[in-house]
């Protein structure tokens, strides 16, 4: 299969997970082009579409937190964020990524609060965001057979 | 003049903006992407990273003796001010 066709295979599949989780891809279209390029390239090399801004390492439990979309293991942290660390996705009510800030972790509580920017805030539409997010990290835990 | 360590991951995004950034500021910076260095090299990197408060996530930016991670212009202004 061809990198170009390996994009969209990845966009198709991610799209669902991503969506029950609260998030989409990001709006900007240049950074989801390279950003699933640099992914079907590492999966090319590793069987495996990791994270382009992560460092693998040998430690198979850690490089499995870091294999895309990897919100599950992350969602305080991007959840503070409204971002993946990598940025292919974003919160839904997300309409201007490029003013979201990257933090590391260790800064997820101190940042929680306090105004957030490039966001749409949609009230009732969040709230039915969460839930559904609710409903898609419950499946996560426990697939449909 | 402010020493300016940028660590990247060539597959990074926001250490491509990261380095833009600094070269829009006309400001001198090293560069090394750790996904190019061998093995041992990369291990030396992951411990100057970890003991500046790194956690494996790129860009890792290093002013002086200050370290942060992730694109964040504002954080570099401020560790670009600080004396």
């Amino acid at each position: 299969m061809n990198i170009e066709s390996r994009k969209k295979a990845l966009r198709f599949l991610f799209e669902p997970i991503v969506s029950k989780l609260g998030y989409k891809f990001t709006p900007s279209q240049d950074d989801e082009d390279f950003l699933l390029e640099q992914e079907a390239l590492i999966e090319a090399e590793t069987g495996i579409p990791y994270c382009p801004c992560q460092a693998r390492s040998k430690n198979r439990d850690e490089n499995m937190r870091m294999v895309c979309p990897c919100i599950p293991f992350h969602l305080a942290h991007y959840d503070a964020m409204r971002r993946c660390w990598c940025g292919l996705f974003v919160h839904k009510n997300v309409t201007d990524p490029d003013k979201l800030p990257q933090f590391p972790e260790s800064q997820t509580e101190s940042r929680k609060s306090g105004p957030q920017r490039g966001i749409h805030h949609r009230g009732a539409e969040e709230d039915e965001s969460r839930m559904s997010r609710r409903r898609g990290l419950s499946m996560l835990a426990h697939p449909p057979l | 003049m402010k020493k300016i360590t940028i660590y990247a991951l060539s597959t990074c995004l926001w250490c491509k903006k990261t380095k833009k950034y600094f070269e829009e500021k006309g400001l001198k910076f090293d560069c090394v992407d750790y996904d190019k260095q061998d093995e041992a090299r990369q291990k030396a990197l992951m411990a100057e990273m970890r003991a500046g408060g790194g956690t494996g996530s790129f860009p890792f930016i290093k002013i002086d003796n200050a370290c942060t991670q992730g694109y964040n212009p504002e954080e570099f202004e401020n560790l670009l001010r600080k004396k």
